[in-house]
């Protein structure tokens, strides 16, 4: 089977929605009105928007757990309708804030159990369910039931049950939600590393430095419609999302002065004397900025750097800061 | 004053358990209540007539008094179906309180236990007046027709369940709320009461030793009044002496009940921290 | 085809191994499948015996002459409603699965998912069914009343009892799971199944417009077909219309079970929602 990745094609979901009981008047809901997407193997794509977009409804549908209204979903070119039991060997979903596993059994049984259902072949399923409890750091929990676990516990015996099957394409929705730091860290870099080796990801959340960390691609949806895709510094330039580096120096000699000129940076007094130098750029310009005043001879007294910002770039695109549908590469 | 007090708790307390009830009506709880009893009815009825022949073997008139299985089988039925619901409401009592988070609230109140649990009985007492009747219609519809030996009897033996019953409830209700656990318990009790007390059958059935058990249940006194002034052809005076050994019980179970009811009370609040 | 096979095995042993955690040394498992049905059984013992002991009685029913003979009767009936019963309380905790989101997961994979739904029931019935069994089996022998007509009956026996428990397990799990309000099926099988499967009376006890509505259940046919085998000595022809219409019942529900997954999947995938009603 060819690693096509994931391919959606004007993808449409609409939900009746029954207003009052049985016989009321009933209204259909749009929770996605004609999205292209595409979720390469070996690259972490991120789809991002306000609660309501339809990132749920989105992840869901690849998940096969909702059918599209309209649109074509497929996974490695086999129908995510048609062909529903082999997408479902292909792909795995985990969704943070959801602890769904079974209490009555330990660690280890879980994952067996779902290792099952999955059909990991016998001589792999033992050495897998080993692995994942010692990615998720479980291995001395592993024989205890799962009652007896802490909550943190529980969502990382989630993310391991979420990769069992050593799925070719991951569906994350807001895994790192509720999560603690060091958990969360170490799923990243999971992530991260599941990635480098050939999964193909689509993760979604609400933590921007996770996404700009994580992804090599973005899609920005609302109302179930694309704003904008990119990678995360298309979309800040775009947007006109910008970092800011403010360099502090007690004099403006004239070839400082001058390379201030150069790189665009504008002056201001600053208190107790000085100047501030302030250069706003999507790049990283703090070490080359700093390296040239040095170079022209120039002290720095204080150095601030504030980083271009999703966020910025996201809010921009959501409040229609900037018009139309900007789609990059 | 504290009478007063008293029948303020109980009546606030069967009122708004009539308006929650009204609300949001269990129906599949009252024809969960009623269905047993009808059936139980309907399987005497049956066995009766295909396999009895209308009639009915010597030791069963020996041990009750009468031939009219039918009749006996009805009351029986319908007086422990009542029995039933009234644990289920009265001892449950306090554990559905525990379940909906409200006990805390209930446990800090000056009102005292016992008019609560009273207020309950009230409500789970004149709620089943519907369901007697609703009984009734499959009796009379069945052709049973249920002799009356003596009213103020009958009366008697009826109260003297619910007395028996309630006692029973408080008891039963602490060691609830105690272990918080209500489903065993309270079917482990309909079971032992069903088997031992004589609802459905002569107690004469039962082996020596079993007999001497069901009599430490203040309810199996007040079944052999009821059974025996409706269709046991006896009198109140007759079965004076069973009327107070039931009565006798019930105040033991009573005081038993209400003097561990604190105890209980505490451990389950420990329980839940 | 042996994919199939093999896949479906991997199903049966995790439900197993989960059912058995949930269930396995439960204090309710003890007393609703043994405790419970025993005194049960003594209570409707008593309440027929009146009628049991009647002069006419034993010309009705032979069977009643002899109370060893009633008694196991009357266990065999406890036995087999115990076996249908616990699928019903088994299915009402399967639905749970919904509110937990485990469902979700079960759905997300590609496990079969009428094969989860048989494996789940079957699971269950296991770890519900042994202790009663086996008090039972121990008490049949123990009475001496058993008559049957050669040792492989037994099998028919087993086979009677389980194939179409099992259906009866899968079909109400797939109803469960897409139905809003379980509490009003779980009533409706509790008391009326004793009733109108003959559990407590011998068949031609019941109105015939009783009987007609409990032909509809497999816990009637397997009745039969167990009492018929131990208690009676009938042999394989005797039995042969009531295991074909045991068999032909089986295969309904299984079906009818499949056909509520495909369309309750189908609605959940469409409208979002896992229910049907």
């Amino acid at each position: 089977m060819p690693d096509t990745g994931i391919e959606v094609r004007d993808l449409h979901k609409e939900f009746p929605v029954r207003d009052r009981g049985l016989f009321g008047p009933r209204t259909t809901k749009t929770a996605v009105n004609g999205l292209d997407l595409d979720i390469p193997a070996g690259r972490i794509t991120g789809l991002l928007g306000l609660n309501g977009a339809g990132k749920t409804t989105t992840i869901k549908i690849l998940a096969t757990l909702l059918r599209p209204t309209s649109g074509t979903v497929r996974v490695d070119d086999l129908d995510s309708v048609a062909d529903a039991r082999a997408v479902r060997r292909r792909i795995n979903l985990i969704a943070g804030g959801e602890r769904m596993v079974y209490t009555r059994m330990t660690g280890r049984e879980n994952l067996w159990y779902f290792g099952q259902l999955y059909d990991v072949p016998k001589r792999e399923l033992r050495a897998r369910i080993d692995e994942l409890l010692s990615l998720v750091g479980l291995t001395q929990a592993a024989d205890t039931m799962v009652e007896r676990y802490s909550r943190g516990m529980t969502q990382r015996l989630a993310i391991a049950r979420g990769l069992i099957n050593d799925p070719a394409y991951l569906l994350l929705d807001e895994p790192t939600l509720g999560l603690d730091a060091p958990i969360a860290r170490d799923l990243r870099r999971v992530v991260a590393r599941l990635a480098a080796e050939g999964t193909g990801v689509l993760l979604t959340s609400h933590y921007l430095a996770e996404v700009e960390e994580l992804c090599a691609h973005v899609y920005v949806i609302a109302d179930g419609r694309h704003l904008a895709a990119g990678s995360p510094a298309e979309l800040k330039t775009a947007t006109g999302s910008l970092g800011t580096v403010r360099v502090t120096v007690p004099q403006v000699p004239p070839a400082v002065a001058e390379v201030a000129t150069r790189f665009g940076a504008t002056r201001t007094p600053a208190d107790g004397g000085g100047e501030i130098l302030t250069l706003r750029s999507p790049d990283h310009m703090a070490g080359p900025l700093a390296a040239a005043i040095v170079g022209a001879g120039g002290a720095i007294t204080a150095l601030e750097i504030k980083e271009a910002s999703l966020e910025d770039a996201i809010l921009a695109l959501t409040d229609g800061t900037v018009p139309g549908p900007v789609v990059l590469a | 004053m504290a009478t007063a007090t008293a029948w303020r708790t109980g009546r606030a307390t069967t009122l708004r358990t009539w308006h929650m009830t009204r609300r949001a009506y269990p129906w599949t709880y009252a024809v969960g209540t009623v269905l047993p009893a009808a059936l139980t009815i309907a399987l005497g009825y049956l066995g009766f007539h295909a396999i009895g022949g209308g009639e009915t073997g010597a030791d069963f008139e020996k041990g009750s008094g009468t031939s009219a299985y039918l009749a006996y089988l009805a009351v029986g039925a319908t007086a422990f179906q009542f029995t039933v619901r009234l644990i289920l409401w009265s001892a449950k009592a306090l554990i559905t309180e525990q379940r909906q988070g409200t006990l805390g609230a209930l446990l800090i109140a000056p009102a005292t236990r016992l008019p609560y649990l009273l207020g309950f009985t009230a409500f789970a007492v004149l709620s089943s007046i519907a369901e007697f009747l609703t009984l009734g219609v499959v009796i009379g519809a069945l052709g049973i027709s249920i002799p009356v030996a003596s009213a103020p009897g009958a009366v008697a033996g009826a109260l003297a369940l619910i007395v028996a019953v309630f006692a029973l409830s408080v008891g039963l209700g602490g060691l609830m709320i105690a272990a918080g656990e209500a489903h065993i318990s309270q079917n482990t009790v309909f079971i032992v009461l069903g088997l031992l007390c004589g609802y459905t059958f002569p107690r004469d059935y039962l082996p020596g030793y079993v007999r001497w058990l069901a009599e430490a249940f203040p309810t199996t006194a007040a079944m052999d009044v009821l059974h025996g002034t409706l269709t046991g052809g006896h009198t109140l005076t007759d079965l004076a002496p069973r009327l107070a050994i039931s009565l006798l019980l019930s105040a033991a179970y009573l005081v038993l009940g209400v003097r561990t009811l604190p105890y209980f009370e505490r451990r389950a609040v420990e329980r839940t921290y | 085809m042996i994919d199939a096979t093999r896949s479906a095995a991997r199903v049966f042993a995790a439900e197993s191994l989960k059912q058995h955690r949930r269930l396995f040394g439960q204090p309710l498992v003890v007393f609703s499948m043994l405790v419970w049905p025993i005194l049960q059984l003594a209570t409707t013992y008593y309440t027929l015996r009146p009628v049991a002991t009647a002069s006419d009685a034993a010309a009705h029913w032979p069977l009643a002459a002899d109370p060893h003979r009633l008694l196991a009767f009357l266990a065999t009936g406890t036995l087999a409603y115990a076996f249908f019963f616990s699928l019903v309380q088994s299915a009402w905790h399967f639905s749970f699965e919904r509110t937990t989101g485990t469902l979700e997961l079960l759905f997300l994979s590609p496990a079969g998912r009428l094969t989860l739904m048989i494996a789940n029931g079957a699971g269950a019935l296991l770890q519900n069914a042994w202790l009663l069994t086996c008090f039972t089996t121990a008490a049949l022998l123990g009475f001496g009343t058993l008559s049957v007509a050669s040792w492989w009956m037994y099998g028919v026996v087993v086979l009677a009892l389980l194939i179409p428990a099992v259906a009866w397990g899968a079909f109400l799990n797939s109803l469960l799971v897409f139905s809003r309000d379980s509490a009003f099926l779980y009533t409706v099988l509790d008391e009326p199944l004793w009733f109108v499967s003959g559990v407590r009376l011998p068949h031609f006890a019941l109105p015939t417009v009783v009987q007609v509505v409990g032909a509809v259940f497999p816990l009637t046919g397997s009745l039969i077909a167990v009492r018929g085998a131990l208690l009676e000595g009938d042999t394989l022809g005797a039995l042969a219309p009531t295991l074909g219409w045991l068999t032909l019942l089986s295969a309904l529900l299984l079906a009818a079970a499949a056909v509520i997954l495909r369309v309750g999947e189908a609605h959940a995938q469409r409208t979002g929602r896992l229910r049907l009603a």
